[in-house]
């Protein structure tokens, strides 16, 4: 199994109170890893270790195809000042066009944001001002952008925080199609254990040390969930959405309720 | 010493007030004509970074890098900026790698400059005479050779403004983003600091202490209210904070008004402001 993301004995401590203790996990190449647990498990820690916002002992190895991998990030949320008149096209351009966006966008640039906007079925907020999107709106765009980055690894913190229910679920199934499509992994911290058990194909289960790890349906036994959240979870019943419906038709699910 | 008498000529030609007949006046347009653009520029990113206090900051340690040349016996015109530009540099590095928030740290370090500068001035009551200089500021006492450092420091800006306006607006919207996505955050940030720190010293001496976060935050937060992309901000806030600057300085030399140039200048733009909420409630009520 090639892998993507190797964490090994990661330890973080903050004025003295251990954060993340000795974790040792993977993420496969090509998967869609969920790191969950509970409030303060460390999870979005692990992820900014990731990302080497902040200090910590031990070593994270990525692995590229022959050259420094490529990270897309999609941050839990954006607080930034709504009344700011930054367009979508400029935010996606901003970080690729040299010259100073006083000047306009280059035609090429712009065409790229249109295209990108439509892997997430944005298009249409191309001229919108980014204070002026949705939660969900937001999401994708920041998706957009991440994905403008042609990453090797798309790291998400907590995708379905500020989403409804149904715009969670397209953004998951998005986030599918778009994971087989482009042969990227994806690695994501989520405390939604429905979201979880219908796109994950890797967990590794948290809370300050690796409680367990593996295919989902082999990790989120009774005991694990019990073990790390503290109480009696059960597995989930993933398919028990409203009104009986069977709402997720991404790939994995279709193939998962075949199978 | 390059001689700038064909500028001033110029200058005058162009604009036949018989109030700009003075050399002085003319010297006062040519730096506002220089500072006016840079604190434009610059006021965007304060604005996006939400870094007044931080301008606040450095203004007022210019009256303790003053003092500090005259204690150390040093020519107070490059002790000021030198210090100005060792505390920008010197927050950021803070700001960087405590753990304290951004408030905290500029709040101490503001604390500790201006204790420091009146200390000094409490020792050597000479010095008291020009703290009001640096209260109030004074852009018609601009001499040529102050007029050729701040066009370094103009060309240095607007060439730093133009390789880094687009990431200095991701940084400003979020640093882990940006530097997740391969922006060289620290030295973009070092250098902002750095830059805004020596464009704050200069316009310490054009329009005082009290206003100069004034002249950076006004009229970007009109150039925000009148623009509706990133790239069109920065013409808006160009444009008022020149228009501003000339129309300011050359209202407070009326008969009539014989006002302060920099608090003048201020208020125009402080008009350019209130038009600017006018603007965006009537776009609020129906599409303008």
């Amino acid at each position: 199994m090639d892998i993507a993301v190797r964490f090994d004995e990661v330890t973080v401590e903050r004025g003295g109170i251990s954060i993340l203790d000795r974790v040792t996990a993977t993420a496969p190449k090509g998967s869609c890893t969920a790191i969950i647990g509970p409030n303060g498990a460390g999870k979005t820690t692990l992820l900014l270790a990731l990302l080497g916002e902040i200090n910590y002992q031990g070593r994270i190895h990525l692995s590229g195809n022959g050259r420094a991998p490529r990270i897309g990030y999609v941050p839990q949320r954006l607080t930034f000042d709504r009344g700011m008149p930054l367009t979508v096209s400029e935010f996606l351009a901003m970080g690729f066009q040299k010259k100073p966006l006083w000047f306009g966008i280059n035609t090429a640039l712009r065409q790229q944001a249109r295209e990108v906007l439509a892997l997430v079925k944005a298009e249409h907020l191309v001229d919108r001002t980014i204070g002026a999107l949705s939660g969900g709106e937001l999401q994708r765009v920041l998706l957009a952008l991440a994905l403008r980055q042609e990453p090797d690894l798309l790291v998400l913190d907590e995708p379905s925080a500020g989403v409804d229910f149904q715009g969670e679920l397209i953004f998951c199934e998005l986030l599918d199609g778009l994971r087989r499509d482009r042969g990227f992994t994806l690695l994501m911290v989520s405390h939604d254990l429905a979201t979880v058990t219908h796109h994950a194909t890797h967990v590794i289960c948290l809370n300050r040390k690796v409680a367990a790890e593996g295919p989902p349906r082999r990790t989120l036994t009774d005991e694990n969930l019990t073990a790390i959240f503290g109480m009696h979870m059960g597995l989930v019943n993933s398919r028990s959405m409203p009104g009986d419906r069977t709402v997720c038709s991404a790939p994995c699910c279709q193939e998962r309720t075949d199978g | 010493m390059v001689d700038l008498s064909p500028l001033y000529g110029l200058l005058a030609a162009l604009l036949p007030f018989e109030c700009l007949q003075a050399r002085f006046m003319q010297q006062a347009l040519v730096g506002l004509l220089l500072l006016a653009p840079m604190t434009a520029a610059m006021g965007i990113i304060v604005v996006n970074f939400r870094m007044s206090f931080f301008a606040d900051a450095i203004s007022h340690s210019a009256f303790a890098g003053v003092a500090l040349g005259l204690l150390l016996a040093l020519d107070p015109a490059w002790t000021m900026p030198a210090f100005g530009l060792l505390v920008g540099l010197g927050i950021m590095g803070m700001q960087r790698y405590s753990s304290l928030s951004s408030d905290t740290v500029i709040g101490v370090f503001f604390s500790a400059l201006v204790a420091f500068g009146l200390a000094i001035v409490s020792r050597d009551r000479s010095l008291a005479r020009d703290l009001q200089r640096f209260l109030y500021g004074d852009i018609l006492t601009i001499s040529d050779g102050q007029i050729l450092a701040l066009t370094g420091l103009f060309l240095a800006l607007m060439t730093f403004q133009a390789l880094s306006y687009n990431h200095l607006l991701y940084i400003g919207l979020n640093p882990t983003l940006a530097r997740a996505h391969r922006v060289r955050v620290a030295v973009q940030q070092y250098l902002f600091a750095g830059l805004l720190a020596l464009v704050v010293m200069f316009a310490v001496q054009a329009v005082g202490v009290l206003l100069v976060t004034a002249l950076l935050i006004v009229p970007a937060a009109a150039a925000r209210n009148f623009a509706r992309s990133a790239g069109s901000m920065f013409w808006w806030a160009l444009a008022i904070s020149l228009s501003a600057a000339v129309a300011g300085l050359l209202l407070s030399a009326q008969d009539w008004a014989r006002t302060a140039t920099g608090a003048t200048i201020i208020l125009v733009a402080c008009g350019w402001f209130a038009l600017s909420m006018v603007v965006t409630a009537l776009r609020r009520e129906g599409p303008v």
